[in-house]
């Protein structure tokens, strides 16, 4: 080979700073910005992608929604002669059944993202799907909010605590016990929840949300038996996800003691509990926000079966029952909420995280 | 033979390891040879026939379990419904672990926009609620096989296994050796079989195990609220119908307690051969997650 003329991509390389627009200028002013308004985009597509990937999944599934629509109201002698080609077709229609699937999709997500709505439900016709949903999402906030963040507050707080005493009895029973039990499942824990404190003591109840001989209402009976009814659903979360936020706490706080920064708060004669909650666990809850947006979705995932066990008036009640009569817009509906409050809840993590660590810097 | 010795030295070293591996292998030998088990309890009669015995029998020397409310024979139904739940753990275990091997090896291998797209993708996987989608497929699925359930599971399984993985085909595809071969003109396949697979062996194991156990309870959960799919029995369909049947309320304790027990036991020994593994080959963990 003789020398000739070089490569195209060597003359490619030669780098030429481009003048910097008027976009990026912008955002190397405004950093935080700039990353709020990347990280937004981001949220975007996942919500999209996440949305998209839902629907197809549920529409490319067999069963035909609008014929179990027929063959329920026939079951229930309301409609007792063979459905006539119109009625079908009229239900599809009203169903986002007719078309093709793209035309379907694209109609779904402008009916979704203009008005909010996800169509008319099955369970109860003619009721829309939101409307369902919204009836049972306050009970599903409540529960599940609560002892996710009730979980996370003691498992971090004990979970530095066994770090910053390891080596320790009672450090060591705590650390054990939760790789033993961290990521037992949570029905798990309802069941045998259920079966020692509702069946074998009766100690409470098993079912419901509340007694139903009380009006719902603001009154102290009322809450008292929110409280009473909640307490076993609720602790079947709170105890599993309290030993798996120890079991992660724990490993972030052990790396954290063998730091000189510590050493030299020590030498300083700070006493120890300063130098734990000052210096040591503010490296821990941090990285520990963040997860706790990732384990939202999973967090979900048990609840529904938590709720369906305590039969709970929740959004996992209402999906199983939309499930058992293929209610496609319900179910949709509640796969899209979840979708939705866990993607804008790790959104909103990320959002606030350069806010409270100083360190954290995302742009670049 | 340096494997085995290798493997060996591993487990004598990792209490933890040995005691998971144990259980396992008596839960997997009580599985393989679960027909046999069964014969044996029934003796003439098949114990796990509709009426075969008297219904809801007490436990007693004919039937340390009891029957339940077909007169089924409790202990051997324990016994095949295990079998059942370790063959869908393994299963879709095994698909999800190929599935999430691939995606990693290709995305963080390959790295640019291929990595980006598959990242963006298992993160929305991971992020989501998945279990929605699996109830609503298992509605669908009646009179599935064994093996078309362990597929339907691995679906939602698989993100873990390929987002654990993918960062340690990261951090390895910069090493030296990984240059050297490179730079030798060894094929990326060669590369990722005989330098980076090897490493990795360690964290596939883990993801197997994870994988296996997510699969085992997702199903279990599934039954436990009566929504799985039918004609499996496994040890939730048996947990689902103590409740349904209020068998507590008739003395048939065993046939919710002993299930429990069981996947417990399982859970334990699967988790603590993951610590196990995951202390063997990351000795800075040795020192946090054990004593």
């Amino acid at each position: 080979m003789t020398a000739e003329a070089p490569p195209a991509e060597v003359v490619d390389k030669v780098p030429e700073p481009a003048p910097p627009s008027g976009v990026r200028a912008w955002m190397s002013r405004h950093p935080l910005a700039a990353y709020a308004v990347r990280r937004f985009g981001l949220y975007l597509v996942e919500l999209w992608g996440a949305l998209t990937i839902a629907f197809f999944f549920f529409r490319l599934m067999p069963g035909d929604p609008i014929q179990t629509l027929i063959q329920s109201l026939q079951q229930n002698y309301i409609y007792n002669q063979q459905a006539s080609a119109e009625i079908i077709a009229r239900y599809r229609a009203e169903f986002g059944l007719d078309g093709n699937i793209f035309s379907q999709y694209l109609v779904y997500m402008k009916k979704l993202i203009l008005h909010g709505d996800l169509g008319p439900s099955l369970i109860s016709y003619p009721t829309p799907a939101q409307d369902v949903i919204l009836r049972s999402l306050p009970w599903t906030i409540g529960l599940l909010g609560i002892s996710a963040v009730l979980a996370w507050i003691l498992g971090v707080v004990f979970g530095a605590i066994a770090g910053w005493r390891r080596g320790k009895l009672g450090s060591r029973i705590m650390t054990n016990l939760s790789i033993a039990l961290s990521h037992v499942p949570f029905f798990f824990v309802a069941l045998i929840l259920v079966y020692v404190f509702a069946y074998t003591l009766g100690w409470l109840p098993a079912r419901s949300a509340y007694d139903s001989n009380i009006n719902p209402g603001f009154s102290l009976d009322f809450i008292a038996s929110l409280l009473k009814y909640g307490l076993l659903p609720g602790l079947s979360i709170v105890v599993i996800g309290t030993f798996s936020w120890i079991l992660s706490t724990r490993m972030l706080m052990v790396p954290v003691l063998g730091e000189d920064y510590l050493v030299y708060a020590e030498a300083k004669g700070l006493k120890p509990w300063r130098i734990l909650t000052r210096y040591a666990l503010r490296n821990c809850y941090l990285p520990q926000i963040t997860a706790f947006g990732i384990s939202l979705g999973f967090i979900f995932n048990g609840n529904v079966l938590v709720e369906q066990l305590f039969n709970y008036p929740g959004l996992g009640t209402t999906l199983v029952t939309a499930i058992q009569q293929l209610d496609f817009n319900t179910i949709m509906g509640v796969t899209d909420i979840a979708i939705f409050s866990v993607l804008t809840a790790v959104l909103l993590l990320d959002l606030l995280l350069p806010l409270l660590d100083p360190r954290v810097k995302y742009w670049k | 033979m340096r494997i085995l010795t290798a493997v060996l030295r591993t487990i004598r070293n990792s209490p933890k390891l040995a005691i998971g591996l144990a259980i396992l292998l008596v839960m997997v030998l009580v599985a393989i040879f679960s027909p046999l088990i069964v014969k044996g309890i029934g003796g003439s009669t098949d114990p796990l026939e509709l009426a075969a015995y008297e219904r809801w029998l007490v436990p007693g020397p004919d039937h340390l379990l009891g029957t339940d409310q077909f007169g089924r024979d409790v202990l051997a139904m324990v016994v095949s419904a295990l079998s059942v739940s370790l063959q869908i753990g393994a299963i879709a275990g095994l698909i999800s672990t190929v599935v999430g091997v691939i995606v990693a090896f290709v995305a963080g291998y390959k790295g640019g926009w291929i990595d980006g797209v598959l990242s963006t993708f298992t993160g929305i996987l991971l992020v989501i609620p998945t279990f929605p989608l699996l109830i609503a497929l298992s509605a669908y699925a009646k009179n599935v096989s064994l093996f078309q359930v362990g597929v339907m599971i691995s679906i939602f399984s698989w993100p873990f296994a390929a987002k654990t993985i993918r960062a340690q085909v990261l951090s390895l595809r910069s090493r030296p050796y990984v240059d050297l071969a490179r730079v030798s003109k060894a094929r990326d396949l060669e590369i990722i079989a005989t330098e980076l697979l090897p490493n990795l062996l360690p964290f596939i194991g883990v993801g197997f195990a994870s994988s296996a156990l997510g699969a085992i309870f997702g199903l279990v959960g599934l039954e436990v609220i009566g929504l799985g799919p039918g004609g499996v029995i496994d040890l939730g369909q048996i947990i689902f119908n103590a409740i349904n049947t209020g068998a507590l309320t008739l003395g048939a304790w065993p046939m919710f307690v002993v299930p429990i027990v069981l996947l417990t036991l399982l859970f334990a020994a699967l988790n603590m051969v993951n610590i196990g593994l995951e202390e063997v080959y990351n000795p800075r963990l040795r020192g946090v997650a054990g004593e």
